[in-house]
């Protein structure tokens, strides 16, 4: 595998940090739709995944166009010339954008404008720096202004050098890249090949790339060392496939280079967009105008193998190349207790609004009183008597405004905004530990869990819908070749027998894989020989070794005599397929553009392929037509049954037909997936006339895909039926296990899949979603009005089961839906119906589906209730489904990576789920929530003993309390302890999360996070500001006590009340807690130590005096246990007579009841 | 950096997992997982209710112990109708004599007190002007900031020290006899020592002091430095609260019981015009501070309610008991009985 990718290095360098995606690239200017035109080249040609027409265009993705009804149909429309760009071949243009690519966000000269920038679009740090610039105006400052600046700067501070050092790194790399080598042809010469920088390459260069480079930049294949101008490409740095992918050079093209070493012409092509499966353009050349599509181009960021040389020529550089308009990154969700959290906020905003208004006003009443007085009165001295005028007054009316604003900056820590600061800290730690977690990482494809989002950790606390994609998330997206149907007989047993093996030379090579074989079958083909039966199976497996776009690899093994051969292909199935026919002793060898080598039993001989039809998602099939060594010219084609069982040879054979259909419908029930294959003989007539169809198809400007369908159309009729294959998608480990798991969690699992209705419902068993015991509504029709008659009537029928049923006799219904159906579903008034009906059910699968209609199944759910939703997938198709919903996860399998990109957490397997959700979703839940609700309180509570001060100030805003202890309140004295509380605390252990799925439902029910949680909060918070500012006014009322020294007192005293509330609500005593909640609790008495030794501040010296006296640790443990009781009691008194299951739980884990009563009763395989 | 696409070859070496195995990273660090099963709430209400209540009891009996007599003089020591014109006029004699019965015998040293009521010494306008440089700094004279609208005399110098606290110093002053011999009052050591040889500078001497328009209260010897200056020390500590006291001195004889306590009060401070009282206070101390039975009484309280509170758990517990850690309790199985889980 590449070990070098450095082309969408810069996406999301720290992949867990949502301000490190670089500014979205400008939509793409695409004005043709971005699916659909060439038979894609990545749907897997047998994979029945992609191919439902799309009920809807991809208008709500940022870079399509808007629906435009005539689009759809111009697959093969010209590139008109308002949107397209001219490339003069081998004359750069400085018209288009060049090649340097810049990730990088900031230069030297912008970072400072343009980070403050940034960072203040958080509403938080706009409030932060409204109350700052507040203070600096002297009427009202209420701290020094080198104070009040202070916090502020430090966060923006930090904040900036972490960025700064980021794109320090984006830096490097990009130039890294932009001074890569390219061999270049010099303009004007012919073969003139020069090295050039890659930031220097410009569009219309004619660019020489050897095996194993990397492409530099989005090229047009015009000639490759391959005499028929074939070229393999390997995408893993564009989409993850580590499998080569075959693009060609125009004939035209590759013919002029061999022949002068130069070419000209004028390239048409689109606008650059994103869509790296379409492409469109037309060359003229020589007056001739050759149409060119999607496996003409070559990306940048891809590797040349298997080809000694390719050249192209540029036509998207830079930043417009595809790989570089993918790279956005996914988009930034926010997690919902954010959502809930904003209420609080505005909740507490109306709080301070009222304590502001109230000391204003009271301030006010004050003066009105006191109006006659104020001028002589020693601490007012409302005249200054060398000017004659009054000192700093305003007249009551202002002075009530000057008040008000001041308490707003006073009182403005009610609103934390170290709350924002301190969460992002958490969800790091908890991302950390998520990563760290040894129970979600994948030991085979040696994949760490990776957390990609960093806000919406606590979302995976609170899921209750989640739907899964099949193929590579539930199963392994392995394709193993299981049972074969020849002629109506059926080979289904299996053995392993090693392999097989081919001698060439002095050597032997041996396919990667070995299938096992069914001794019957391998006899039939070994002995005989001769009779028909035996020819038919040859047949069978010739047909699967040739009827392929497979490309052999021979690769090196220690033992020189031994060398593996390695099946390259874009499809699993074709890949399982060839390895099948090779253990059968039908080995494909040799591929080049012309023939194949196939070693059939031992004797190697040549097929020449004279035609290939794709396959595309209107025939589902597809067909090579080969010229065989015996002068024969046979067509074999395989597809799905239903289109093969269509052009089969009516008269002939009809038990086998039907004998085949049998034992499909047994595959599909196995779970397995099916192909038919098929052959015929071609006459020469038939076959010259197919030749030159195919040629004028081929060749032609306009409608090529149409044409080359209707060629392959004609030819693939009278088919004999050869037998069918079973391929078994296996399923991941533990997938029954973690889907039992989450459905004990209340969690309800909708598979979304591609695959027809047979293999989804066999998959739905195997992964003991569906059960025997369930009642199955089907709705699978083809028209709007049979689809609104199905709803009604499965509507009504759940009515009735689920009204009659009592709780302990419940049916549970499942829903199976099929991708037809939601086309005349989704965006209809009928979508209401099945959103009903869909949530009575407890299971619902859905096949055939589209990528988008999956996304519109998730919008369904998202937009009509409050649940959770998450997503889970592994390929591109999943990529809008993952965006969609709630919490995107990836799988990082087979089918790439598009699918991770787009995630917010990426795994390897579909397992991990159950540990993420059950035991890590829960934690952060539960510690976020906590965390939010604790930084409400102690900050209320903080306030309160201000505002209570205020009244006996003459509501003038005096704090007794030093300013510098106001600021480090909330940085120092009262941060830590909750930041590490909501990284590191447990509720309960993970055995027992694991052990009890439905701990789960505390999250599914907010039970952590809600209003009624937040009121009881602040009147702890409220009781508690009493309790600290009225025990000591009523102990020092009458006495000397100083203001420096109450101020101490009433300082330290909340400082330890709220930590011993933090403390008694920790679930789990390590060391490090403890270091810290202690720990915090001496630095904030250091740090008073220190404030009170700095002779210049009026305190200077209050602390150590207070501390002598005997009253004040008296108060300080009375206010201490005064504060707790109501909290004690409330905790006492709920844990014991209404436990919650979170309660129940943990005494169990205390008391050691859990392991040995629930062990036995979930198998733990798989999540321990 | 770059993992963007490709942790599928991080090598084996980055994600060794036997770094990764460690307690810390599973998060499975030894722990210890207190519950509040009832045994330790009842012991920890019952615990605090019995170290509280004694400690309630000996601080009331540590207050009781102490004598205090307080005196309010503003009123009875300003005969003329118009209080504010009265003294506001300098040429008044303000000279008024109280006598003081003791109830019970005063162990010295006896403190004396000034206590002011509705004096808010914690106003913002007032507890923020002064200047803590030119208190310490012979240099820092001209450090006014903050002092305004007491910074400069009507010459423009700089008034040392300045500030509306400086400026408001009290200024009656008492001179006491015991049963009619005269009671030297000790009015040293009245203010902290880390104030006086600290914060206030020995080379400091009042400067252009009390020459305003308008008189705050007392002057100062020119000739004594600052740091020596305790009554301004004592006054510069503002109070907390808008009714407050402050050291005036020391008696260091015992008092008999009987015994009648003569003061002569030169009722100079304007409390008349913002509607402040005045009071003369005579106390004995203890490591209580002054008498305030609050404190005591808290405690008792405090550990009163504990001790109900332990008892109501007690009966609680036995009323509704509950065995811990029993999943028959857990929600889903209280709703399906019959199920297992």
């Amino acid at each position: 595998m590449a070990s070098e990718r450095p082309l969408l290095v810069a996406t999301t360098p720290g992949a867990c940090n949502p301000d490190d995606a670089p500014s979205p690239h400008p939509p793409a200017a695409s004005l043709l739709p971005p699916a659909q035109q060439e038979p894609p080249l990545r749907a897997d040609p047998l994979a029945f995944s992609v191919e439902v027409p799309d009920p809807f265009r991809p208008s709500r993705r940022g870079d399509g166009p808007v629906d435009d009804p005539s689009a759809s149909s111009q697959r093969e429309r010209e590139v008109g010339d308002n949107e397209s760009r001219a490339v003069v071949v081998g004359e750069p243009s400085p018209e288009f954008a060049g090649n340097a690519i810049r990730t990088a966000k900031y230069s030297v000269l912008t970072f400072l404008p343009r980070n403050l920038f940034e960072q203040f679009r958080r509403l938080s740090y706009v409030y932060f720096l409204a109350i700052t610039v507040l203070n600096q105006l002297p009427q009202v400052a209420v701290f020094g202004r080198g104070a009040s600046v202070l916090p502020l700067a430090f966060v923006l501070f930090v904040t900036a050098v972490k960025d700064a050092y980021e794109d320090f790194r984006r830096h490097r790399s990009d130039r890294q890249e932009n001074n890569r080598l390219a061999s270049v042809l010099a303009p004007g010469t012919a073969g003139d090949f020069q090295p050039k920088r890659w930031k220097h390459i410009r569009v219309g260069d004619v660019v020489r790339v050897a095996s194993n480079e990397t492409l530099p930049a989005d090229m047009v294949l015009l000639a490759t060392s391959d005499p028929t101008g074939v070229a393999h490409v390997q995408t893993v740095n564009l989409d993850g496939e580590t499998n080569l992918k075959t693009r060609y050079a125009k004939q035209e093209t590759q013919v002029r280079f061999s022949q002068n070493g130069g070419v000209s012409g004028i390239l048409h092509c689109e606008r650059p967009n994103r869509n790296i499966y379409g492409f469109q353009a037309n060359l003229d050349i020589d007056g001739k105008r050759v149409s060119l599509g999607p496996s003409n181009i070559v990306l940048r960021g891809c590797e040349l193998k298997n080809t000694t040389w390719a050249i192209g020529v540029v036509v998207y550089a830079g930043k417009e190349t595809k790989v570089m308009l993918n790279s956005s990154g996914a988009p930034s969700k926010r997690s919902r207790l954010e959502t809930q959290l904003n209420r609080e906020t505005v909740i507490l905003s109306i709080m301070l609004i009222g304590m502001c208004t109230t000391a204003s006003v009271l301030n006010g009443l004050w003066l009105l009183n006191h109006r006659g007085e104020l001028e002589f009165t020693q601490f007012f001295r409302e005249k200054d008597y060398t000017t004659g005028k009054n000192y700093n007054y305003y007249g009551v009316g202002m002075q009530i405004f000057i008040t008000f604003l001041m308490a707003v900056i006073v009182y403005q820590v009610i609103i934390p905004i170290s709350l924002y600061i301190s969460m992002e800290l958490v969800r790091l730690g908890q991302a950390y530990f998520m990563g760290a977690d040894k129970d979600l990482y994948d030991e085979s494809s040696r994949s760490k869990f990776q957390c990609r989002a960093l806000n919406i950790n606590e979302d995976l606390g609170q899921i209750r819908y989640v739907f899964s994609d099949k193929t590579g998330t539930l199963t392994e997206n392995k394709m193993v070749f299981q049972c074969a149907s020849i002629h109506g007989v059926d080979y289904s047993s299996g053995e392993d027998t090693g392999g097989y093996s081919v001698v060439v030379g002095d050597n032997l090579w041996t396919p990667k894989m070995a299938v096992k074989t069914d001794p019957q079958l391998v006899k039939v083909l070994r002995d005989s020989g001769k009779n028909e039966e035996a020819k038919l199976v040859l047949e069978f497996f010739l047909a699967l070794a040739a009827c392929n776009t497979i490309v052999p690899l021979v690769l090196e093994t220690r033992d020189c005599n031994q060398k593996l051969i390695d099946y390259q292909g874009e499809s699993p199935d074709e890949q399982a397929l060839a390895y099948a026919a090779a253990s059968y002793g039908i080995v494909l060898v040799e591929r080049t553009s012309g023939y194949i080598v196939i070693d059939v039993l031992g004797d190697r001989q040549r097929f020449d392929i004279l035609g290939l039809h794709e396959f595309d998602s209107d025939r589902k099939r597809m067909s090579v037509i080969v010229g065989c060594p015996d002068r024969t010219i046979k067509l074999y084609v395989k597809g799905a049954d239903s289109s093969i069982f269509g052009i089969t040879n009516k008269s002939s054979e009809l038990d086998i037909v039907r004998a085949t259909e049998a034992h499909l419908h047994k595959y599909s029930s196995l779970g397995l997936r099916t192909l038919v294959v098929g052959m015929r003989e071609l006459s020469q007539s038939e076959f010259e006339e197919w030749q030159l169809a195919y040629e004028n198809a081929n060749t032609a400007v306009l409608g090529r895909g149409n044409l080359l369908r209707s060629v392959a159309a004609n030819i693939e009729c009278n088919i004999r039926i050869l037998g069918a294959t079973g391929i078994e998608d296996k399923l991941q480990d533990g997938v029954p296990e973690a889907i039992e798991s989450l459905r004990q969690a209340n969690i309800k699992v909708w598979i979304l899949t591609g695959d027809k209705q047979e293999t989804a419902i066999s998959i739905g068993y195997s992964c003991k979603l569906l059960t025997n015991d369930m009642t199955q509504i089907v709705i699978n029709n083809n028209s709007k009005e049979s689809c609104q008659r199905s709803l009604v009537e499965a509507l009504a029928t759940t009515k009735k089961l689920t009204g009659l049923a009592s709780e302990a006799s419940r049916v549970t219904i499942a829903l199976i839906v099929d991708g037809n159906s939601l086309v005349y579903i989704l965006e209809t008034e009928l979508q209401e119906e099945l959103f009903k009906l869909a949530t009575e059910c407890s299971v619902v699968l859905c096949c055939r589906v589209a990528p988008l209609q999956k996304a519109g199944i998730v919008a369904l759910i998202k937009n009509r209730t409050d649940d959770m939703t998450l997503a889970i997938g592994d390929g591109a198709n999943d990529v809008s489904m993952i965006q969609m919903a709630d919490v995107g996860v990836g799988i990082s399998g087979q089918e790439g990576r598009q699918a991770v990109m787009a995630s917010d957490f990426s795994m390897g397997q579909f397992r991990f789920l159950v540990p993420l959700l059950l035991v890590h979703g829960h934690w952060n839940y539960q510690r976020m929530s906590y965390m939010i609700l604790y930084n409400f309180y102690k900050n209320a509570t903080f306030v309160l003993v201000l505002f209570w001060y205020v009244l006996y100030t003459a509501f003038t805003l005096t704090t007794a309390i030093t300013e510098w202890s106001s600021l480090l309140y909330t940085v120092l004295y009262t941060s830590l302890p909750t930041i590490v509380v909501g990284i590191l605390d447990k509720d309960l252990s993970k055995a027992t999360l694991l052990a009890y799925p439905k701990l789960y439902g505390s999250g599914q029910r907010d039970e952590k996070y809600n209003v009624s949680l937040f009121v009881l909060n602040i009147l702890e918070a409220l009781w508690q500001s009493l309790v600290v500012f009225y025990l000591p006014y009523f102990a020092y009322r009458r006495s000397t006590i100083d203001m420096s020294s109450l101020g101490d007192l009433w300082a330290l005293a909340p400082v330890v009340v709220v930590n011993m509330l933090l403390a008694m609500d920790i679930f789990r005593w390590n060391w490090i807690i403890h270091a810290f909640v202690w720990g915090t609790i001496a630095a904030t008495t250091i740090c008073l130590f220190v404030i009170d030794s700095i002779w210049i501040l009026p305190g200077y010296g209050a602390i150590f005096h207070i501390m002598g006296t005997g009253l004040f640790w008296l108060l300080l443990l009375i206010i201490v246990v005064t504060a707790m009781v109501p909290h004690f009691v409330i905790k006492a008194f709920t844990e014991h007579f209404m436990p919650s299951d979170i309660q129940i739980a943990r005494e169990m884990e205390k008391f050691k009841n859990v392991n040995q009563v629930n062990r036995s009763e979930i198998p733990m395989r798989g999540f321990s | 950096m770059h993992n963007v696409l490709g942790e599928r070859n991080v090598s084996a070496t980055e994600v060794s997992l036997s770094c990764a195995d460690s307690k810390f990273t599973q998060q499975e660090l030894p722990a210890c997982k207190p519950l509040l099963t009832p045994g330790i709430v009842i012991g920890a209400f019952s615990l605090i209710g019995i170290v509280f209540v004694p400690i309630g009891l000996a601080s009331l009996s540590a207050s009781q112990d102490i004598v205090e007599l307080v005196d309010r003089y503003d009123a009875e020591c300003v005969s003329a109708n118009d209080k504010v014109g009265f003294i506001q006029d300098t040429k008044t004699d303000k000279a008024c004599t109280r006598k003081i019965t003791v109830p019970k015998p005063m162990k010295g040293p006896v403190h004396i007190y000034y206590q002011l009521e509705n004096f808010y010494q914690n106003h913002r306008r007032y507890v923020k002007s002064r200047n803590d440089k030119q208190l310490r700094y012979k240099d820092s004279a001209s450090m006014i900031t903050n002092c305004e609208p007491e910074a400069t005399g009507q010459d423009g110098a700089p008034i040392v020290p300045c500030g509306l606290i400086a400026w408001s110093l009290f200024n009656d002053t008492y001179s006491f006899s015991l049963n009619k011999k005269a009671v030297e009052v000790n009015k040293k050591n009245i203010a902290w020592d880390s104030d006086k040889n600290k914060k206030f500078g020995s080379d400091v001497y009042p400067h252009n002091f009390q020459n305003g328009g308008l008189i705050g209260g007392a002057k100062l010897n020119e000739k004594l430095p600052l740091s020596e200056q305790e009554d301004l020390i004592v006054w510069m500590r503002t109070a907390a609260l808008p009714t407050f006291r402050k050291l005036y001195g020391r008696i260091e004889a015992d008092i008999m019981a009987n015994d009648e306590i003569s003061v002569v009060i030169q009722n100079n401070y304007n409390t008349y015009s913002f509607g402040g009282t005045k009071a003369l206070v005579l106390s004995t101390t203890s490591w209580i501070g002054g008498r305030n039975n609050f404190i005591g009484v808290a405690y008792v309280a405090i550990g009163g309610i504990c001790l109900f509170l332990a008892m109501a758990f007690v009966v609680l517990y036995v009323l509704k008991p509950r065995t811990l850690g029993d999943p028959s309790y857990l929600s889903w199985n209280k709703e399906n009985p019959d199920q297992p889980n």
